[in-house]
């Protein structure tokens, strides 16, 4: 049929296929749900993601990535017209990255082109600016499916590659350098998802995050089996496949929920939402079990994957000599900080989009979630349910591919019994509740001014004073003071963009200024250059001869 | 070493003569003389060659640019000159001294390039390449020094007289070559004539520097 003469297109099922193709199930439903239904793009990216996780030889996956890219620009496209042409080029550069790696023999540049190219894919720093830009631009459904579902196509790849292909010419320093790349992505991902605005972007910014926890996970295996680690191999592994399968679950439905987010009140921005959670209960509930999700709070889906995570980064830290040491030292530090942004980009989503008081008519007048993105919202939430409490049931179902990836790999249990701290964490809310209901303020109190609570409703804002309350730039401030001015300088701009897009930007300019006065060259000028080409090409021929 | 080659030699080297004297002829009717002179040793040059190697097409060649390049070629160039009053200086891109450095290190990198890449070749035909190599060069040189339209197509002439004398130090190269390269070169001076009258008409000038302004600026 199709493919490269001769060699014709295969495919191939087998444990990891059928993982991330798990994964992808449920969003697919939902995005379909969420109204994508009639759309011939967004069937075409199915297929596209389909066709790679399916694919048996390097000519298929390419085909079903490139389907992929090609479809999601499309999508891009239909939201907003400048983030896709970034989005283009990015998608194109990852090409030119990862098909000639598909042809290389087993090497580490072929190692490298390809973690470049997924990378670059996927969203994992430094190539990651694009995807704040990209992601949020398309329909919810859409950008719900690239989040939850593209990236992880992306990483797939990273994978498949990485400890299958490649497996034979694998070095520790494969690994080290993708968790370099992850941690970068953690801190950078996480410090802008506390900062930005918009919600979608905000969300986006998030994936970052996941990705970079992922590529960490990933790194440690890649460095652990090169060592020939076998627990931390397998300790890592479980972490990083559990943290694709949970992201691929939460983020989706925040994804989803912001759409109905814009589609109830006209926009994204945390300035103007505020105090829905009592207008539109069923999206601020889900919205909770997401974010729960994205702070990686116990009982959430997030806990089980980074509480694993970090045992990995622990575990880590114990082996090699002393620069390993301290470089996973480091690592864990930053893993730490950025489960701490993502903890507060979670509280900040919640309690500014959807508690307190609204910030405008708008959102006071929110109506509930439409029928569609709700029952896709819920179908994704209930996916939840098993993984937030039965994660160990969930990791021996991981075994298969944690075989196949790392065939040494020992997968130890997991040390965390979630239905026994929800038991302790249910008696504990009841004994709240009693005492709230027992000693609890009842109605209004007046204190004196500045001592927490909001100001009275003057008469003409019946809703309260949105003033009162602090905005969402008010409430990232102290974080942007302390981390966000010395990593994304006071412009607030992405590192990425500073120091890889300008530089490029300028070079093009230069590169078009220098067409330009090509094209404008007068016919003794053009003259003159072919004669100065003749002039060196004999020059050259005359030395070559004499010498 | 016979007579054949050194005359053959001494011919070539008066046109390489002629062609680096027009590099610092400041005037047009010295250029259009030193032509005349390069195109009249050129004819002798190829009965010469029509002698020594016995071929009757040479001859041929030689009237023809006898004919052509000694006579009318010159002919009309004066009259162009004298129509359009241009008896005065030709103004240069590049100062005198330069142009002529640059025209030596031409002629070195000719005689670089041939003499060792044919070293197996007889020798008539090696100093004779170089000699012709050096005069396309220095052809193309004036081209691209000169702003005058008038210059450049000396320059270009100058530079098809190398060719021919490449051609003719060749045996065995077909007649029907130099032939047509010959009447190429007469359409060309036509073709080129035209567009001189329309440049006049359009500008009052042939210097080109105006020319290339508006090219610039305009788009």
């Amino acid at each position: 049929m199709f493919g490269l003469p001769g060699q014709g297109m295969h495919l191939h099922l087998d444990a990891l296929s059928l993982l991330f193709g798990c994964i992808l199930l449920p969003q697919v439903a939902a995005a379909a749900l969420a109204g994508m239904r009639g759309s011939v793009p967004f069937w075409a990216f199915v297929l596209g993601m389909g066709l790679t996780l399916l694919a048996g030889d390097g000519f298929t996956l390419i085909l079903g990535f490139e389907l992929m890219s090609a479809a999601s620009w499309l999508l891009v496209m239909q939201g907003d017209a400048k983030p896709a042409t970034l989005y283009a080029g990015v998608a194109i550069f990852s090409a030119a990255c990862l098909i000639p790696a598909m042809f290389l023999p087993v090497s580490s540049l072929a190692f490298v082109l390809i973690a470049i190219g997924a990378g670059a894919k996927a969203g994992l720093a430094p190539l990651h600016s694009w995807l704040p830009r990209a992601h949020p631009a398309p329909p919810a459904g859409v950008s719900a499916l690239m989040s939850g579902g593209m990236v992880k196509v992306a990483l797939y790849v990273l994978i498949r590659y990485a400890f299958v292909v490649l497996a034979p010419a694998q070095q520790p320093w494969w690994g080290v350098a993708l968790a370099a790349a992850g941690a970068l992505s953690v801190l950078i991902g996480a410090l802008r998802a506390v900062l930005e605005v918009e919600l979608k972007t905000l969300l986006a910014c998030s994936t970052v995050e996941y990705v970079g926890l992922i590529a960490v996970g990933l790194g440690l295996a890649l460095y652990a089996k090169a060592i020939g680690d076998a627990e931390l191999s397998g300790l890592a592994l479980q972490a990083a496949l559990l943290c694709a399968v949970a992201h691929g679950l939460f983020k989706p439905i925040l994804f989803i929920g912001a759409g109905e987010v814009k589609h109830a009140t006209g926009t994204t921005s945390l300035n103007w939402l505020g105090g829905m959670m009592r207008g539109t209960p069923r999206l601020g509930m889900l919205m909770l079990l997401g974010a729960l999700g994205m702070a990686a709070l116990p009982l959430g889906p997030g806990f089980a994957p980074e509480f694993l995570l970090f045992h990995a980064a622990i575990g880590a830290a114990a082996t090699g000599g002393i620069l390993a040491r301290i470089g996973f030292s480091a690592l864990l530090a930053v893993l730490g900080i950025g489960a701490a942004l993502a903890l507060a980009a979670a509280v900040r989503l919640i309690g500014l989009g959807f508690l307190g008081r609204p910030r405008s008519l708008h959102a006071a007048a929110a109506e509930d979630a439409r029928r569609g993105p709700f029952l896709a919202m819920a179908l994704l939430g209930v996916c939840c349910v098993p993984l937030a409490l039965v994660p160990g049931l969930i990791l021996d179902l991981l075994n298969p591919v944690i075989m196949l990836l790392a065939p040494a790999a020992q997968t130890p249990p997991l040390a965390y019994a979630p239905i026994t701290l929800l038991v302790l964490a249910g008696i504990a809310a009841l004994a709240a509740g009693f005492a709230q209901t027992r000693w609890g303020v009842r109605g209004l109190r007046e204190v004196p001014a500045w001592n927490g609570g909001f100001g009275r409703s003057p008469a003409w804002l019946p809703f309260g004073d949105p003033h009162t309350q602090a905005s969402a730039t008010g409430f990232a401030e102290p974080i942007m003071r302390v981390l966000g001015k010395g990593l994304l300088g006071t412009a607030m701009t992405d590192p990425a963009e500073r120091f890889l897009l300008a530089p490029l930007f300028r070079l093009q300019t230069k590169l078009i200024r220098l067409a330009e006065r090509v094209r404008r060259a007068t016919i003794r000028e053009r003259l003159a250059f072919v004669f100065a080409a003749l002039v060196a090409c004999l020059l050259a021929l005359g030395l070559g001869q004499g010498g | 070493m016979s007579l054949t080659f050194s005359l053959a030699h001494l011919l070539g080297g008066i046109i390489l003569l002629c062609a680096f004297l027009q590099l610092s002829q400041r005037r047009l009717a010295a250029m259009i003389t030193l032509y005349q002179t390069e195109a009249l040793v050129l004819a002798a040059a190829a009965f010469w060659q029509g002698y020594a190697q016995a071929e009757f097409n040479l001859y041929l060649t030689g009237i023809i640019t006898f004919a052509l390049k000694a006579v009318l070629l010159p002919w009309g160039l004066r009259q162009i000159m004298l129509r359009f009053n241009m008896l005065r200086a030709v103004e240069t891109a590049l100062p005198m001294a330069v142009s002529m450095i640059l025209g030596l290190a031409l002629i070195g990198i000719a005689v670089l390039v041939v003499l060792p890449v044919t070293m197996n070749a007889i020798s008539l035909t090696r100093e004779d390449l170089a000699i012709a190599l050096s005069v396309v060069l220095l052809g193309l040189l004036l081209m691209i020094l000169r702003r005058n339209a008038l210059a450049q197509i000396i320059g270009f002439l100058s530079m098809e007289n190398g060719l021919v004398l490449a051609a003719i130090g060749m045996p065995g190269m077909p007649f029907v070559a130099e032939f047509s390269v010959a009447l190429l070169v007469l359409l060309a001076f036509l073709v080129v004539g035209v567009f001189l009258l329309r440049i006049r008409e359009h500008f009052d000038t042939l210097d080109l520097s105006g020319l290339e302004e508006i090219e610039r600026r305009g788009r």
